[in-house]
């Protein structure tokens, strides 16, 4: 394998503000949010209720930072989706993680996610989110339906339906997410590459790119 | 800081032997007794001429206020507390006390004299009484302020008027009322005054309702907010906001969902005027944040269901009656039995009985329509008949979900027409009647005298069904800081866990979905570590 | 031997987070009565009358009354207390354990939870007695037998009348209930 690594700055200040604040916001409202569906009881469902809520706003707060900074800086075009090298990854998932071969993607700055990972956050953008935010929606203004002139077309039972399959998406993708997290180039690569922006790549693939 | 914890409750209330309507003085207002506080009253009716005589009897009483109130009786001899009749327009079913049958001390016909003490009237003592004749009305049953005005059972609705034993052979005697004190002394209803029949209703102190009894006389603010003697102090007028002696609020017709604002002087409202909502209006909850949510509660919610966490909280009220039971004796004789707090669990006349306190009421839909079941109408021989069935479901959006006592029972029924019969149990005072059950403790002819006392047939043979009937809670609102939190309806084994029907986050999850999701993220779970697994084992193996 | 220290360490830790979860569920009892509230004070106080030993009933307090006074609701809670001379008396002649003097008298306590059943919550005497040597260990053993034999409750006997005690008693509500305070 690659005997010498150089590093590059893949993860400017703002992104890994917004990856670490929406992961622990992620956290915490899967933690109150399952506790509301009844799964535990850790603070109280009242308490849970009002966290839950604080957080939601948080997060479409940050939200709405991370859109502005993704369209005024271009890097919406990271989540692009290309079914190139798709098969590569896959099969470097299924086998070649096994036996240290060559990780098929090389990292750059202008394109910080293999493939895969491209889908899945594309996934995450165009599935789980809707489901999540419009079931939470709903289930938040519950309040408002009559006024709105939904109340016919909706039942709290749909919207919590909803509003859970999303939360165990969310679930899946995170536990998916941090397993994946130690699978780069070493297996804290990635880790330290989202604390401090900058990820250990193979040397010569990346000069090349350049 | 001794004294609070100086006493248990010496749970003193007695059953009387049926609704025993007596007045207390109303709870004096002020600190200073000695100086009568300055009435708010254009009148002072211990100058009335009409008043400075002696009053042999309550009529001659009545005759006296009608010479001034011309229109007052008129006005009584409509409503229900005089007809003791009212027919429902919904189905109209003809209810009042004349017509239903509860599961306590089951009817009137039979007994008019001793049930009419809580008639607002004089006389009525059989099925010939005159309606129209206005003084029959008796004025001062709820207009006493003295407390010194009793109207006993077994005289028709007349107070004593020579001094006698009560109940008969008790040896305890009862002084005449002193009409012309009561007389000069009026003034407007109180909560003693009320009390005198609707905490006493069903047989005795905090029997029948469960959320009226005697301690709401004086109650404390933890006992209800609103009535708090020492605070608020609401007599029962100032939510049943009477016109014309007219009075709002019947649980015949419950207002259940009040989609109205708060009431507004010079704005016409010609809906109840004892709802909740009549005062505090339709988002009562001032909270910001998660509290606010609390306002959109009131779609499904009566204010009741969280605001009184239980009720019967400063004394048990009966849960249970076992009329079958009744009837033994000892030695020949009547007797009772007590339980552990002192009340009855046994008496002869009436069977078994379970009181408890501090309950927590049952919780259902209801939409404001109920129906009864009346003489002639057929029981549920192999399950459970209801005396009154309250309607309601989670998708009229007329219903909302309503705390309530649920009163079980055992009573008789007749095995020929399978339905219900109704005991002639009490006599006039003093009067000896072969017939009536609290005399002789014999079923077949008390229910035969019941059953021609309210015109029915009796096949000769009986048994015993077992009967619900449903009340409303809407009395002893707690402080609202002993609403219900929300863990104890947002939770699987929460107070709401047999209210069908609606989707209650904490409570409810679509099973499949659980399994599914669950199984999903465990699947994963195990499929990262196992992943993990093997890229340290090759790891190693290649290292 | 690094991994063994730290395999004993790590389970010296997980017993004693086990056993601080668990303490107050060995400290403590709890058990579902039956009966009502006041029927089942009554068949407690009953028993503990019935029970020999010397055992006396000193007192049955309400605090939910105190809250009521304060204008706040909690369901029903009372407390029956029980003292037995036979057992005070040693532990409150041995000066090292003199201050054991604060669990007494014994106590018993029944309430209602929002559930609406009624429970009865009770100290594991033998357990805590175990902790303050053999003295000690041995009186709360013998407290423990007894206290088991206040629970028994019959349901065939028919209830017995709540022994109040009365008003004003000496002692804040703890007042005679047919015993003699010690």
């Amino acid at each position: 394998m690659s005997t010498k690594t150089i590093k590059i700055y893949v993860f400017k200040r703002f992104e890994r503000f917004w990856h670490w604040a929406q992961a622990g916001l992620i956290v915490f409202m899967m933690l109150t949010g399952f506790e509301i569906h009844g799964a535990y009881a850790f603070f109280g469902f009242e308490k849970a209720v009002g966290y839950h809520t604080v957080a939601a706003w948080s997060l479409i707060t940050l939200w709405v930072f991370a859109i502005f900074w993704h369209f005024t800086t271009g890097e919406w075009k990271q989540y692009i989706p290309t079914l190139e090298k798709v098969g590569a990854m896959m099969r470097y998932y299924l086998t070649g993680i096994f036996t240290n071969a060559p990780h098929p993607f090389r990292q750059t700055t202008l394109r910080k996610h293999n493939p895969l990972q491209r889908l899945a956050y594309l996934f995450f953008l165009l599935v789980i989110s809707p489901v999540i935010w419009f079931s939470g929606w709903f289930y938040l203004f519950y309040g408002a339906w009559r006024e709105w002139g939904v109340d016919k077309y909706l039942s709290l039972e749909w919207v919590a339906f909803f509003h859970t399959a999303g939360a165990f998406m969310v679930l899946i993708f995170f536990i998916a997410h941090i397993y994946l997290a130690t699978a780069g180039h070493t297996p804290t690569s990635h880790i330290k590459a989202m604390l401090t922006g900058w990820e250990e790549v193979e040397e010569e693939e990346s000069a090349a790119t350049k | 800081m001794r004294k609070l914890f100086a006493t248990v409750a010496l749970l003193a209330a007695q059953a009387l032997p049926c609704a025993w309507a007596a007045t207390d003085p109303a709870p004096a207002p002020g600190p200073a007794p000695a100086a009568k506080p300055a009435s708010k009253s254009t009148a002072d009716h211990t100058k009335f001429k009409e008043l400075q005589q002696a009053f042999k009897s309550g009529p001659e009483v009545t005759k006296a206020c009608l010479a001034c109130h011309t229109e007052a009786g008129k006005q009584i001899t409509h409503t229900k507390h005089w007809t003791w009749e009212w027919m429902n327009p919904e189905n109209k079913q003809v209810l009042g006390k004349k017509h239903v049958v509860n599961n306590f001390c089951t009817a009137v016909p039979s007994n008019y004299e001793f049930c009419t003490a809580c008639h607002v009237g004089y006389g009525w003592k059989d099925a010939n009484f005159d309606f129209k004749n206005e003084t029959n009305v008796d004025c001062l049953v709820c207009h006493d302020t003295t407390g010194g005005y009793k109207k006993l059972p077994g005289l028709a609705g007349h107070p004593a008027y020579k001094e006698m034993e009560f109940p008969p052979k008790s040896g305890k005697m009862v002084k005449p009322a002193d009409l012309a004190k009561v007389a000069q002394n009026v003034g407007p209803t109180s909560r003693a005054t009320c009390g005198a029949c609707h905490f006493l209703g069903g047989g005795g102190d905090a029997v029948k309702h469960g959320d009226l009894d005697t301690s709401l006389k004086n109650p404390g603010k933890y006992l209800d907010v609103h009535m708090d003697a020492k605070g608020l102090n609401f007599t029962c007028a100032a939510c049943h906001a009477t016109q014309g002696h007219n009075i709002p609020g019947s649980r015949y017709t419950p207002t259940a969902a009040d989609k109205e604002a708060a009431h507004m002087r010079g704005k016409k409202d010609d809906t109840n005027a004892a709802t909740c909502q009549s005062c505090h209006g339709q988002k009562p909850h001032k909270a910001t944040g998660v509290r606010a949510k609390l306002n959109e509660h009131t779609d499904k919610l009566a204010c009741q269901t969280c605001h009184i966490p239980q009720y019967a909280r400063a004394q048990p009220t009966k849960m249970s009656w076992d009329w079958s039971t009744a009837g033994k004796l000892k030695d020949g004789k009547p007797f009772t039995v007590k339980d552990s707090g002192g009340h009855d669990a046994y008496d002869s006349k009436k069977g078994d009985f379970r009181y408890e306190s501090h309950v927590i009421p049952e919780y259902v839909w209801l939409n404001g329509k109920v129906k009864y079941t009346l003489l002639g109408d057929p029981v549920n021989e192999n399950g459970v008949t209801k005396i009154n069935e309250f309607f309601g479901s989670p998708d009229d959006g007329a219903s909302r979900i309503w705390p309530v006592k649920v009163f079980r029972g055992k009573q008789p029924y007749d095995l020929e027409s399978k339905s219900l019969l109704v005991p002639h149990t009490a006599a006039g005072y003093g009067v000896r009647d072969d017939t009536a059950f609290w005399q002789n403790f014999q079923w077949e002819g008390a229910l035969q005298a019941g059953a021609e006392a309210a015109g029915r047939p009796f096949g000769g043979k009986f048994g015993f069904v077992a009967t619900e009937m449903t009340w409303p809670i809407t009395h002893m609102v707690a402080p609202k800081e002993d609403a219900l939190t929300c863990t104890q309806c947002h939770s699987k084994s929460g107070r709401l866990q047999n209210v069908k029907g609606i989707y209650l986050p904490g409570r409810d999850a679509n099973p499949w979905l659980d399994l599914l999701g669950g199984l999903a993220a465990l699947g994963t779970l195990l499929g990262v570590i196992a992943h993990g697994a093997l890229r340290i084992y090759m790891n190693r193996k290649a290292g | 031997m690094l991994k063994f220290i730290g395999g004993v360490a790590a389970g010296v830790v997980l017993t004693g987070a086990l056993g601080y979860g668990m303490a107050d569920k060995l400290m403590f009892n709890e058990t579902m009565s039956p009966f009502g509230v006041e029927e089942t004070v009554a068949r407690i106080q009953h028993n503990i009358q019935a029970a020999g030993n010397g055992w006396t009933l000193s007192g049955l307090r309400n605090p939910a009354r105190a809250v009521q006074a304060d204008g706040g609701n909690t369901l029903p809670v009372m407390m029956v207390e029980a003292c037995s001379t036979k057992y005070s008396k040693p532990i409150l002649n041995e000066d090292s354990v003199r201050f054991l003097s604060i669990l007494m008298p014994c106590k018993i306590s029944v309430y209602k939870k929002n559930d609406g059943k009624v429970y009865i919550g009770t100290m594991n005497a033998g357990l805590m007695g175990k902790m303050f040597g053999p003295l000690v260990g041995e009186v709360m053993g013998q407290v423990a037998a007894d206290q088991k034999k206040f629970l028994e409750m019959d349901p065939k006997k028919p209830a017995p009348p709540m022994i109040v005690p009365k008003a004003g008693g000496e002692g804040g509500g703890s007042g005679g209930g047919g015993g003699s305070n010690c």
